[in-house]
Formats: structure tokens, C-alpha cells, sequence
């Protein structure tokens, strides 16, 4: 019952290979400089000085999406939003299993300052007039973080641009948007990590 | 370096929106089965790319939501490699849903089905496993012999549950084949989940099953009203239609009348909350306010509007006996009324008394009221499965006809009610060629002789012959009711999953003691995929999906489209036309129509008999088939059926007027996806229309032909409605009745159902792509924040929820995606992890059978 691959995932795929190179070093250029920080995490140099490399709170995170590495992250936690954004919990195990307040008490979700997203306005599909806006129903905060603007289709009276639009002041940077975007390699959504 | 990233990006962009091409193509696998398309047109193929195969373009409809978007399908060595927007369709104009974006990889699932299957063990219903393959010739002869079987023993025994995803040529066939072969009524489409409730309203209203209006009114609306719907979700670019018009029309507005606030809710300028089943009483309001305060159309009303009212105070359909009880049998009764009664039945219906009905404010209500009384606003009203999936759905849509009719806003360019479809071909299959128990095609109906009449001309059947199906048949609940209690033997499905869809799951799964008829009885599910429904299955047939073969779909303006084959079905999956036949072939072995065997005389046109097979050019088979149904609307092509549409020997009671419902003949369609019907004959040119019952050019989009034919010209408002009894739609005085539960101390909370905008219906496609499962992974019940706190709830806890049919366990969230008053859940229905359909009820309209899945009272506790 084997169906050969879809070609269209492989047209995909082949579109990824293409890019893939460029990405990675870009990223990779990027999350040296910053890597996205679990939830109350102290400002990155205090953060570096706190933090006791002890992989506790990826322990204590119910959705095991905190991950430690030896070159990139020298044994500090972080999140590759993509693979595994922060869902938020009302109790913030995580912050509770800091035993040297690395990462620090948040008052609830929407103090949360892990980053900011980022819309690539090249890539997103809802700017061409496509029905997506999968970013922003996605939103634990919907409507404060990520809102959308209406306006007329440039050259057709016949339909509207679903514009998704960032509140840099509202964004909590955990990631769920970059998660779930529709386009993949590289994503239309992407964090932008506090400090970076 | 952030440059060359640009650079690249942009380059991905275009090669998603628009063609593959280039270099990029050249990584596809070159090992393709070979080209079944018959493409519209050719691109020299990839630049650089140097001996490598054309791309072939072909045109096609996406085959997801009601809309009916036209797109392109790009197929390169035997595979679809794109799938976009067509952007001389003047529906989407090149646009698309991330669902329509991504309609290509529903195709390559890597569990399709390529050969028949057989269960040889009827113990391993409901298990993922248990089935076999085999060969097409024991599948079909198989299938072919318990058909038969059932069918000399007891056809009532049998029964097919056919869907508005079925192409218009392969129900067609389908419809042909049961009611003429078989004689048997007992064929039901998944629309009566959807919108039976639409259509028997249509019927009593217009009697025409039919919207009067199209897509174009968007454009020109001053208002919207959208009941019930969640445009925003389940139908995207719609959508983005009605948001153009709110964004660039001056001072247009939109009110969404509504249980629970949605995407939708969010673009509107004002919400109409109300409480489950009440929105009778709102429409009422308003109704009696147009009236109470001389704000209807007077001259209108006068002109074209005939009062009634009918039976009342039905009770719920919920018992199996429902129908044949005393309630049961009069729910279709009504009485013609005069205005004055009319008047003073609605009286009730103040605002106040409205507003502590449903919860919404009486100024919000007056508000509202007071622009359908302004001459001056054109109005249209959307609505879909709120209204429909009602206890008292056909009521319902009444009452939003009532508004429209006493107003006058009703087939004029920016103004009418406008009732939704979910399905590709809910309209253009499961309705028009006459999918229905009671019906045949072309809005014809079982139990009408002059209707039987008529199709026996057509298929050249014997006069009377079709007497044997003038008691219409079984109505998808009962069915699948009775095949719970083993009173169904056969039951044989297409392009639907029902082991998922169908309401209070609990009973038909054989999960309750008392209700095991599913396993004993002998089921067949034409899929491309493993679903729930195939799980219970005795045989599988391998079908091919949407462009693997060539088929039509007709949306919800009466617009008919083809869609061309674009590639091969993989392995030995076949259409489900060819199955069809091949089984009819084998049943009707030894059956004759006067002198010619049954299966020659009624498929013969279709038939090789060289090869003894369906005649290979699927092309020609759909245009023969087309062709003959399309004599339903066009008398005119064979002199017995005119006779009896102009009734020459003078035997009934009404003109037939068939010619008013017009298709063009099969070929016009594929040049041109935009034929809304009825489509005249004008000067050699096909035109169509778009506003039904409206004076005005044939080839501007108004009814001319039509109103010439039998309407009146220079009448109120510059409409005739002439296919209505005495040319006068009905207005029907239908009072509010409470739901069949409410929320009380043991189940105190509304659950309500309904589609979210990454899948469609039971995701059985969508959810194996692989972008659009990652961006809804789950099925989550949607709660309102104040109730999680008092039930100790958490954003992410697990939940058990049980009605007082069954239960489920799900997630439960706080997020704003949807968000429910206190009180109210929502959950969708995608998800077979978690089957939502175990608790929800089947109480169903009592005149249109469609169930309720809206308002199942549930209590939730911490899983």
C-alpha cells in the first residue's frame, strides 16, 4: 500500500533544500547572539550569571520543550519556538523549579517578556490576500498581542487583505505563532529573542 | 546576508503562488506513472531544465467548502506538483484558503487506498484492522451479490447514504440506478445533516429549491446580517468578499446574530447574542416591528406575498416513532391566513418579549429592524448551520424569509436572504439530481405522478413504471437508526464519513448493547482513505479523489463547474461512477424494462459493449451523462418529457415549467466555470443568471427569459416570482418553541458544534496534510473563562464530557478562538480522537428531518 511521495511535498521539500542553507547560517548567526529564554528570564547577562546550568526547569516543564545544548547553549535552557513554543501555564512550573531565580516570578502570562514576534512580510501569505491568519488565532493572546487589519486587495475591488499585525508592547515572544505558521521553512512568523 | 535571505524567500513566494519552476522542480522524482490529464493548455516546461517533461495545466474547483473557488493544477510527470488560485475565476480571483493552498497534497496521503479490501470477520468492526485486500472482481461481485440478495428479499432493508461532494454526473448515475434500477427510494445524501432544512424551506416558501440571489450581492450590500454562520471560518474567501465591501463601501455594516462570539463576530460592528433556539423569537421581533410600525414594503407585500400558518406546538423528534406519530404527521400542514392574522399572530413578538426570550437587547433589535425598514438599505441575509441544524431549522428559515419578503429585499442586486452551503456540490449533486428519499431530479419529487411521469420519459421507462417509488424512502436518520437496530441489512456509502459526522455516535457504533445492527449488517464505503467509517466497513472500494477523475460541482449561487482530470488515480483506485456501474451491471443481471435488459436500457448510452466496460473517454462519459440530465431543465430535447412539462393532454393540475431551471449543454462548461443557472440560449450565446426573478437583461444577469416565459414585467419592485403557487412566495407565521433540552442543575452547560477554518468537516483530508494538521493539531472544547474557574478547570486540562447521550474526552481552553458566553462550549468536529458526535443528540427539525447539533446540554468534569 506504499503511494509514492507526494510530489508536491517534494516540490516543497525541494524548496526547502534550496533555502535551507541560507536560513540555517542566518539563524544560526542570529541565535548566537540570542537564544529565546524560557518564561522570566532575567535580562542575558544576569541571566548567564544566575543561571546554575542545572536543566531543572526543562525537568519540570510539563511540555519538555525546553532543551539544553553543549555548543550552542552551553548547558543554559532555551526554546526553539518552532519545535516547541512555551504554552504559557498558568503556574509556571518552570520559574518554580529555578532554584537561583535565573528565571524570575512573572505576575501571569501576559508579563511574560521572552521576545517579540516577527512578521516576514515577504513570506506571509495573508498579505497576498489568502485566508490564513493561522498566527493569529493561534494567540493565547489574540486580540491584545496579534490583531488584524482589514483593508481593500490592491487591483481588486472583490476582496480584502487579512493582515496580521503585531503589538510589540503586547507580545510575550513564546513562540506558539512561529509553531503553527502554514509556511515552513523557513516560517512567515518567526521570534525575535528579548535583547537580540 | 539578510539580503540573499530576501532573495531567496521571494523566490520560494512566487513558486508557491504562482508556477514551480526552475531549478527547483528538477529535484521532483522523475518516476511518475504517466499523465491521465487532458489539460487545457501546456507550458514549455522549466527553464534549464533540459529534457525534462511539460508542465500541464488543467482547470479545477477546490473540492472543500460551499464557495466553489476556481483553481489551476499544474502536473508535471504524472503528479500534481501546484495547486492555486485561478485568476480569471471571478468568484476568488486567484485567491485561496490555507486549505484550497494546500488542496494538491490531499492526494498524497501515504495511506490511500489502492486496492479493494475485504473484512472477512465481522468481530474486527470498529478496530483499525480486519480488512484484506482483493481483487476488483471479488469486491464487485461480492458487494454485488449481498446488494442483490437484499434487494429481491426486502428493499426496505437496504440503503445508500450518498453526499454534496459527489460530482453532478456521478450522482446522477447514482440516482438513476436506485430509484429506476433498483426502484428503491431509500438513498439519502449527507445534506440532510446540512441543509435539509434550507431546502424544505425553499420549497415551501418559493417552491423552487433555489437561492434568488448570488456571490455578486456582496458587492453591493449596505448591510449584512449573518445568522448562525461563521463565515469567517467555514467559508474564507466568501469572506474576504463580504469584508471588501465593509472596508470600502460607505457606512455598509454587519450584524452577527450569534450563541457564541467567533472569528466572525469579530469583524462585525454589532453582536446579537441570544440564547440557543431563540433566534425564532428575534427574527419575530423584527418582522412584527416592520409591521407595527408601517415600515414594510406595502406595494411588495400586496404584489407577491400570500400568508399562512400551519401546524404548531410539534414536540422533538427524538423517539423513532416521531414521524408517525399524531405530532409527527401534521408537521407539514399550513393554512393560508390573511395579512390581518398574519398581523396579529406576530403581534406577539414585541421587542421586549423578544429581548427576554433571547437575551439581546431590544434596542439592538429595534436597531436592526429599523434598517430592514429603510427603503433605502439593501440588505442581505447569510446564514448556514445555526439556522439549519435546529430543532426547528425549517422554521427558521422561514422566519428570515418572512423579514425579507415583508421588506421587499429579496432578488434585487445588494438585497436578499441568502442560505450557504457547506459542501463543493451540497446544491449542484445532493439537491438537484435528486439524491433526496423523496425526490428526482430537477426539484422533482417522488410522490408527485406528473413528476414520475416526466422521468419516465426521460429514461424511457415504461408508463407507471416508477410507481413503485411514489412512497418516498428512508431520511438519513432513520437509516441509520434502523440499521442500529438491524433493520438495515446494506448499507452502501460515497464521499462521506459517517461513523464521525453522524449525531449521537454512542448508538450507531455499536458501543450500547441494544444497538448492535452495525455489525451485522453488510456495509460498503467507496474511500480513498482509512477512516472511522472504513473501520466498519465489509468491503472498501479504492476511489479516486477530486482530479483524479473528471467531474462537476455546483455551489451555492447555482453555478455549475467542471473540473478536469488532472492526473491517475494511484494503484487500483477507480471512480466512483465506473463502481457504480459495475455493480448495477451485476445486479440488474436478469432484470428486464419491456423487451431490453435493465441495465442496456438504462445505462447502455455509457456502456462499451465491445469491451464491455464503461466507455473509456471519461470526458464522453460525463458529457452523455450531463447531457441526458440536463433534459430534466430543458424539456424541449425530447418531445415525450415536453408533452408532459406542457401538460398537451391536459391530465394535471400545474405547469411543469422545466425549461426555467436551465443547464447549458455540457461542452460550454468547460470553457467557462461561471454558468449560474438558469443559463438561456440567447442569440447563440449562453447566458446566465444572477439574480432569480428579477426584471432586468438576460446579459446583465437578471431573469428576462424567465419573466418573460411566465412571470409578470412592471410588477412591484421589478420582480415576478413565477415558479411560486399563484406566483406568491409564502410568508409563514412560526412561532418560537424551546429546544429540546436546556441546561439544568445535572447537565448545566450548552455544547455546541461547528468547522474551524484549517479543516474540513471530519478531516479526513485535511488532517493528513501535513502544514495544516500542524496548524490545528487538536480539537479543543472552547469554555468560557468564569466557568473553567468555578469547575477548578485549567487552559490545557483534560475533560470528560457526557450528555445525556454519551461522552468524550477533549481539551479544554480559554482561548479567545472562539469565545463562549457563560455557559456555552464549542468544540469542531475533525477530530477522531476526540469524537465529539458520541454525545451530541439527533432530536432533528421535524419537517426536515436535519438533526440539532447545536444545543446538546453536557455537564464537563476534570478528566
Amino acid at each position: 500500500m506504499s503511494i509514492p511521495l507526494p510530489s508536491v511535498l517534494k516540490g516543497l521539500a525541494a524548496l526547502s533544500v534550496g533555502i535551507a542553507a541560507g536560513y540555517q547560517f542566518f539563524s544560526t548567526g542570529t541565535t548566537r547572539k540570542a537564544l529565546l529564554r524560557p518564561p522570566g528570564a532575567l535580562d542575558e547577562p544576569e541571566f548567564l550569571s544566575h543561571c546554575l546550568r542545572c536543566g531543572k526547569c526543562g525537568l519540570a516543564c510539563p511540555y519538555r520543550v525546553i532543551k539544553y545544548d553543549d555548543s550552542l547553549s552551553q548547558g543554559t535552557p532555551y526554546l526553539i519556538a518552532r519545535e516547541g513554543p512555551c504554552r504559557l501555564c498558568d503556574d509556571f512550573p518552570c520559574i518554580a523549579a529555578c532554584p537561583s531565580a535565573a528565571l524570575a516570578p512573572v505576575a501571569d502570562k501576559r508579563a511574560v517578556k521572552m521576545g517579540i514576534a516577527v512578521i516576514d512580510r515577504d513570506l506571509c501569505i495573508a498579505l497576498q490576500g489568502m485566508r490564513c491568519e493561522v498566527c493569529y488565532r493561534v494567540c493565547p493572546l489574540i486580540d491584545e498581542a496579534i490583531s488584524i487589519e482589514y483593508s481593500l486587495r490592491k487591483g481588486d475591488s472583490h476582496h480584502a487583505i487579512f493582515e496580521p499585525v503585531i503589538n510589540a508592547e503586547k507580545c510575550v515572544g513564546c513562540g506558539i505563532c512561529e509553531e503553527r505558521c502554514i509556511i515552513s521553512d523557513p516560517v512567515a512568523i518567526y521570534m525575535k529573542p528579548r535583547g537580540s | 546576508m539578510e539580503l540573499s535571505r530576501r532573495v531567496f524567500v521571494k523566490g520560494v513566494a512566487v513558486a508557491m503562488a504562482a508556477t514551480a519552476a526552475g531549478s527547483l522542480v528538477a529535484c521532483q522524482d522523475q518516476t511518475g506513472s504517466g499523465g491521465g490529464g487532458s489539460g487545457t493548455g501546456t507550458d514549455p516546461g522549466p527553464s534549464g531544465g533540459g529534457a525534462e517533461a511539460a508542465i500541464v495545466k488543467t482547470k479545477g474547483v477546490c473540492r472543500f467548502c460551499g464557495t466553489g473557488c476556481g483553481v489551476i493544477c499544474e502536473v508535471k510527470d504524472g503528479k500534481l506538483i501546484t495547486v492555486y488560485g485561478d485568476p480569471d475565476n471571478k468568484s476568488n480571483m486567484g485567491l485561496s484558503c490555507v486549505k484550497g493552498l494546500h488542496l494538491g497534497q490531499i492526494l498524497y496521503g501515504d495511506d490511500r487506498f489502492v486496492k479493494p479490501m475485504i473484512r472477512d470477520d465481522k468481530n474486527t468492526k470498529g478496530t483499525p484492522g480486519g480488512l484484506r485486500e482483493a481483487t476488483w472482481e471479488e469486491a464487485l461481485d461480492l458487494v454485488s451479490t449481498k446488494l442483490q440478495d437484499t434487494w429481491r428479499n426486502d428493499k426496505s432493508r437496504l440503503a445508500f447514504w450518498g453526499s454534496g461532494q459527489q460530482p453532478i454526473t456521478e450522482g446522477y448515475a447514482l440516482a438513476k440506478f436506485w430509484k429506476a434500477g433498483l426502484l428503491c427510494n431509500n438513498i439519502d445524501p449527507n445534506a440532510r445533516l446540512c441543509m435539509a432544512s434550507a431546502v424544505v424551506a425553499f420549497m415551501n416558501v418559493f417552491q423552487t429549491d433555489e437561492p434568488m440571489g448570488s456571490y455578486t450581492d456582496l458587492d453591493l450590500a449596505d448591510v449584512f446580517v449573518t445568522w448562525g454562520a461563521n463565515m469567517a471560518e467555514a467559508h474564507p474567501v466568501l469572506y474576504s468578499r463580504l469584508t471588501a465591501r465593509k472596508v470600502s463601501g460607505p457606512g455598509v455594516k454587519h450584524y452577527d446574530i450569534t450563541t457564541l462570539r467567533t472569528s466572525t463576530s469579530k469583524t462585525a460592528d454589532k453582536v446579537l447574542m441570544f440564547r440557543p433556539g431563540s433566534d425564532l423569537a428575534v427574527a419575530n421581533a423584527i418582522s412584527n416591528y416592520l409591521i407595527q410600525n408601517n415600515l414594510y414594503d406595502k406595494d411588495f407585500v400586496e404584489a407577491h406575498v400570500q400568508f399562512k400558518e400551519g401546524a404548531e406546538n410539534l414536540g422533538h423528534a427524538y423517539e423513532d416513532g416521531y414521524d408517525a406519530s399524531d405530532a409527527g404527521k401534521t408537521v407539514n400542514d399550513v393554512t393560508g391566513i390573511d395579512f390581518a392574522r398574519f398581523s396579529e399572530r406576530m403581534s406577539t413578538y414585541t421587542l421586549e418579549y423578544a429581548s427576554q426570550i433571547s437575551g439581546v437587547p431590544a434596542a439592538d433589535i429595534e436597531e436592526l429592524a429599523k434598517l430592514f425598514g429603510d427603503p433605502d438599505k439593501k440588505i442581505m441575509s447569510l446564514w448556514t448551520m445555526g439556522v439549519n441544524q435546529h430543532t426547528r431549522g425549517t422554521w427558521m428559515n422561514h422566519c428570515i424569509y418572512n423579514i425579507h419578503l415583508l421588506s421587499g429585499k429579496i432578488s434585487k442586486p445588494g438585497s436578499g436572504p441568502f442560505s450557504l452551503t457547506g459542501q463543493p456540490t451540497a446544491c449542484g449533486t445532493a439537491r438537484e439530481v435528486g439524491l433526496f428519499a423523496h425526490r428526482l431530479p430537477a426539484d422533482l419529487v417522488v410522490n408527485n405522478p406528473q413528476h414520475r411521469r416526466y422521468a419516465e420519459a426521460i429514461w424511457d421507462l415504461p408508463n407507471e413504471y416508477l410507481d413503485a417509488i411514489e412512497a418516498p424512502g428512508k431520511h438519513t436518520v432513520r437509516i441509520f437508526r434502523d440499521l442500529s437496530k438491524g433493520d438495515i441489512d446494506f448499507l452502501w456509502s460515497c464521499a462521506n464519513n459517517w461513523a464521525v459526522t453522524l449525531p449521537r455516535l454512542t448508538r450507531y457504533l455499536g458501543k450500547n448493547p441494544e444497538y448492535k445492527g452495525i455489525i451485522d449488517a453488510f456495509i460498503v464505503v467507496n474511500e480513498p482513505y482509512p477512516t472511522l467509517s472504513t473501520q466498519y466497513a465489509d468491503v472498501v472500494f479504492p476511489a479516486a479523489m477530486w482530479v483524479e477523475r473528471e467531474g462537476q460541482y455546483g455551489n451555492a449561487e447555482r453555478r455549475t463547474a467542471v473540473f478536469e482530470k488532472a492526473v491517475d488515480p494511484p494503484g487500483e483506485a477507480m471512480w466512483d461512477t465506473w463502481i457504480f456501474l459495475q455493480v448495477a451491471k451485476r445486479v440488474l443481471e436478469g432484470t428486464m424494462i419491456g423487451s431490453t435488459p435493465a441495465f442496456d436500457h438504462l445505462f447502455g448510452f455509457v456502456w462499451d459493449s465491445a469491451t464491455d466496460d464503461l466507455i473509456a473517454d471519461q470526458r464522453e462519459v460525463n458529457r452523455r451523462l450531463f447531457n441526458e440530465y440536463r433534459i430534466f431543465s430543458n424539456p424541449d430535447l425530447n418531445d415525450a418529457a415536453q408533452a408532459i412539462n406542457k401538460d398537451s393532454e391536459g391530465k394535471f393540475e400545474a405547469l411543469l415549467k422545466m425549461e426555467n431551471k436551465q443547464l447549458a449543454p455540457y461542452d460550454e462548461y468547460l470553457d467557462n466555470a461561471a454558468l449560474t443557472w438558469p443559463v438561456r440560449e440567447v442569440d447563440g450565446k449562453w447566458l446566465a443568471t444572477t439574480w432569480r426573478f428579477a426584471e432586468g437583461k438576460q446579459s446583465e444577469g437578471f431573469d428576462e427569459v424567465g419573466i418573460e416565459m411566465y412571470g409578470d414585467a412592471g410588477k412591484p419592485g421589478g420582480v415576478s416570482f413565477y415558479k411560486s403557487a399563484g406566483k406568491k412566495p409564502s410568508a409563514v407565521f412560526r412561532p418560537y418553541e424551546p429546544p429540546a433540552e436546556e441546561p439544568d442543575a445535572e447537565y448545566p452547560f450548552w455544547f455546541c458544534t461547528g468547522r474551524l477554518l484549517e479543516h474540513w468537516h471530519s478531516g479526513s483530508m485535511t488532517r493528513r496534510v501535513p502544514n495544516l494538521d500542524n496548524a490545528l493539531p487538536e480539537a479543543l472544547l472552547y469554555m468560557n473563562a468564569d466557568d473553567c474557574a468555578a469547575l477548578g478547570i485549567s487552559n490545557g486540562d483534560k475533560v470528560k464530557v457526557t450528555s445525556r447521550h454519551g461522552s468524550f474526552d477533549i481539551t479544554a481552553t480559554t482561548d479567545q478562538r472562539v469565545a463562549p458566553p457563560a455557559g456555552m462550549t464549542f468544540a469542531p468536529f475533525f477530530a477522531e480522537e476526540a469524537l465529539i458526535n458520541l454525545a451530541v443528540h439527533d432530536y432533528y427539525c421535524p419537517l426536515s428531518k436535519e438533526p440539532d447539533y447545536k444545543k446538546t446540554c453536557i455537564k464537563i468534569e476534570k478528566a
